[in-house]
Formats: C-alpha cells, structure tokens, sequence
C-alpha cells in the first residue's frame, strides 16, 4: 500500500480547512480506505475538537518529532469510522517546533500502512503552511466565494506551483445558492474564472457544518445534510471516481421542477 | 563493444562515451563498431562524452568527418576539459550531452529575449516580475499580483493586477492585453485606475498608452 498524501491548504483563515479535513478523512474512511489525519496547525490545534477527540489526546505530532514518544502512540484512533486515525497538533508550542524535513519523515513512515495522509494545514504562508505541504502529493485548496479569500487562494497557488506541488484542485465552501442568484456573491464561475485550476468540489453553506463541528461529529457520516453529500462526493473523486456536482436547487418547488422537467 | 567505447541509448539519443587510451586507435575503433551496425546508427544523431580528455579542433573535426561518413551526426561533445569544450564550441557543436531544450528550465519559466523577457505563465497574486526591458506575459495577470517594466508591457491574456510600464523609456511606454482591467496602470509617471466595472463592458483586447498628459486606453483594431 503506498498513501496519497493530501494537504488542504487555503491562505486565508476560517474557510474551512479544519471541516474539510474532518469531513474528506471521514468520507473515506467510510467507503473503507485506511486514512490518517494530522493536524499540522501546531500551537492552534482544532482538528481533534471537530472529529470529536479531544478528551483521548495523550501525545501529539511535535512529541513524535522529537522522540518522546513513538508514532503510533500518537495515533488516536476516530470512534465511530474503523481505519481513520488522527495525529493531533500540540497546543503549547508554535509552528517553529516543526520543520518541513520532520513532517517529510513522519508521513513517510505512514505511507506503507495507509491509503491516505491528510494534512490540515494551518492559515497564512509562514513556517506553519511550509511544513504542511513539504509532503504533499496532492494540495487541495479551500475557498469561500469571496474576493478576499480568493485573492489568498491565488497566492497560495503560486506559492505551490513555485514548490511544484501542482497542479492544485479548488474546493469552493460555504456556496450560497440564493445570494449567487441575487448577484450578491461570487458564482462557482468567477473564482474559476481567476484562479483557473481544476474544480474538485462545491460544499454549500449549511447550518448543520456549525451544529456537527461544534458537536465533533463530521457531517460527512450522516445523511440529510447537503454539505456532508458534497463532501462524500470529494471523497470519491480523490478515489478516482467521476462524480457529478450537486446542483443545490432542492429550495426549488416540486411544481417549478415539474414544470421544468416538461418543458426540457 | 569494449569497455574504451561504450555506446547507450538515452532519452536525449546515443551518447558514445570514450574512455581511455590513444585517441587516434579509439577513433578507428569506433569507425569500425559503426561500419559493423551501420544499420542501426544510420541517420543517427549521436552526442561524444570524452570526460578529461583534451581534444583539439582537427581532432573533433575527423571524428565528425568519421561520423558522416556513416551517414551519424555529431550534435555534441562532452567533456570537462575547456580546451576541449572550446574546440567543440567553435565547431558549433553543444558542450553538454543533455539538449538545450531541457537544459533551459520549463518553458513555463521566464527567458530572456534581447531586452525583451517572456513569461509563459500566469502571474499571481503576491508575485511580482521587475525587468529593464519589455515584458511579454502569456497568461494573466491576476489581481494582486505586479509587474515593473522598463519598456513596454504586452499580455496575451487578462490583466487584472498592477503594472507599472515605461520605468525606463517613460510615457513614451505602451501596455496592451487582450482583457485590460488593471487593479493600477502606470505608465512613466502617470498613473490611472480600471473604471469601476459594472460587468457590461464588452471584453476586447486594449491598449493604453500616454496621450496629452492622460493614460488612454483605446480598442485594439488592427
């Protein structure tokens, strides 16, 4: 077995790095592949709170850099998905505690036991961002339709391509189907239109995200929320499978979709 | 085949690679390996390592001599020795057995043509390209990103970052693209923002330059 080793990555803070992670971990775990998260945000750990095991961290990626305990000692496993794992961050240092040889290492030592690694990269372009993408295969970059988050997203993938990581996919969160109509937000199309790499995913805004993060139960694992059927959906891609996007019009009427439906 | 003269087929094409011994016994060595499968070299474009070994011009000249007469060319020689790579040089031959073209980084990076620097890729936010002469970009340029050009500047492409053209040559400086809606344009000391875009411009290519004290941007027909 040889991992994939993916890092969901975005410049700006508080796109959804964290939820995706959870979710994308999650939704693979549960078509059966054997999946790892860390948690490369050091100093900012959120990871743990979202997949809901915080309360069983014993030890924490930066002891395992640093000997104090071994790997697998590190290795949380999830309580509700068999196979998926979590290696959290440490809460009482700061992103010097790592370099990009140390992360290199460690996922290194996961790649024959799993199919995928995925790293939750930290905000911004420092230190922290250098560390979680020194392993990547792949980079997946999370965005919110929004100029500003856009304007990060850019910078971080040419930040990647001078790495050569790239190409990179784009995952636009938090969509507004109603507001993209009005004209009052940018469509899936205007962040293509600017950053021009490859769509791996739209997650519409959902107010279960909130109730599932807060509760530490990814949404991913349940039925009923659309955000959670995008995010099984990006799973799937990164299997290789070619999944259609949602189309998030379930606010349409039934007698609006049948009048649709007849006239084609 | 000896160990004197070994012959690999590479990605880049054969490259003989000539190892020790009197150079006049290797050359009648090679010549007769060659005549052996001529079928296989004929038309071939080979490239000669000679590792240290200290070759004048007439010497590079009859091995090449030798080669077409087996109908190969010699498109490179090797070596580590700078007599050697001049005599090489002068005969117009490559000094390295790896071609230029993946010698030179991707084409995707910046290469510098005269005065001019094309850029075959799209800039983004945060990058910044500073060159004396004139810039072409294939690709865009995206909000946030820069460009400082001595002379003109031309994008085969959108431009919707800053540029900052004719820091050298002044207004007498042009920038065109085939979307022209700069964040910022400046043009020698003159400076300009895009007009709020309101989405109903129709999307043509553009060119800006300097007229009566006023950065100008006019369709480009033709």
């Amino acid at each position: 077995m040889s991992a994939t080793v993916i890092t969901i990555t975005s410049g700006k803070g508080g796109v959804g790095k964290t939820t995706t992670t959870a979710n994308l971990s999650a939704s693979l775990a549960a078509c059966g592949k054997k999946v790892v998260a860390i948690d490369a945000d050091i100093g900012l750990r959120n990871l743990d709170v979202v997949m809901g095991l915080e309360n069983r961290i014993v030890y924490d990626l930066v002891n395992v850099v640093e000997g104090t305990c071994r790997l697998r000692q590190a290795m949380i496993k999830d309580k509700r998905v068999d196979e998926l794992y979590l290696i959290p961050a440490a809460q009482s240092r700061d992103k010097s505690a790592l370099k990009p040889e140390d992360m290199i290492a460690v996922v290194d030592q996961l790649r024959d036991e799993f199919d995928f690694v995925i790293i939750d990269s930290p905000a911004g372009i420092e230190q922290g961002f250098k560390n979680a993408v020194a392993p990547a295969d792949r980079v997946l970059i999370v965005t919110t339709p929004e100029v500003s988050a856009v304007r990060d997203a850019d910078r971080i993938i040419g930040l990647i391509e001078a790495e050569e990581k790239g190409p990179a996919d784009l995952i636009v969160n938090r969509l507004r189907m109603d507001m993209v109509k009005r004209g009052d937000m940018l469509d899936t199309d205007d962040v293509i239109d600017i950053l021009a790499i490859n769509l791996i995913g739209i997650v519409p805004d959902d107010e279960h995200i909130i109730v599932s993060t807060n509760q530490g139960r990814p949404v991913a694992l349940e039925n009923g929320s659309l955000a959670g059927h995008a995010f099984r959906n990006i799973g799937l891609r990164l299997m290789g499978q070619n999944v259609p996007f949602l189309t998030f019009e379930q606010n349409e009427s039934f007698i609006k979709r049948l009048a649709n439906f007849l006239m084609g | 085949m000896t160990d004197r003269i070994a012959i690999k087929g590479t990605s880049n094409g054969l490259i003989i690679t000539i190892g020790s011994g009197m150079w006049e016994g290797l050359v009648e060595e090679l010549d007769s390996q060659l005549g052996a499968k001529a079928s296989f070299f004929k038309g071939g474009r080979v490239a000669l390592q000679v590792g240290a070994r200290q070759l004048t011009r007439p010497q590079l000249e009859s091995m090449g001599q030798m080669l077409s007469r087996h109908n190969v060319t010699l498109w490179a020689v090797g070596s580590d020795d700078i007599s050697t790579k001049e005599a090489a040089t002068q005969l117009s031959l490559e000094t390295s057995v790896i071609p230029p073209k993946q010698r030179n980084a991707p084409p995707r990076v910046a290469r510098s043509n005269g005065d001019s620097l094309v850029t075959r890729r799209t800039l983004r936010s945060g990058q910044v390209l500073k060159h004396p002469g004139n810039v072409v970009i294939i690709g865009d340029v995206n909000p946030g990103a820069e460009i400082q050009a001595g002379g003109d500047v031309i994008i085969w492409g959108r431009l919707r970052g800053s540029v900052h053209a004719g820091t050298k040559t002044g207004s007498e400086a042009i920038v065109c693209a085939l979307q022209l809606s700069p964040m910022q344009l400046r043009i020698g000391e003159y400076i300009t923002r895009s007009p709020a875009d309101d989405g109903s411009r129709e999307v043509i290519p553009e060119i800006a330059s300097v007229q009566d004290g006023h950065i100008v941007a006019e369709p480009w027909r033709g």
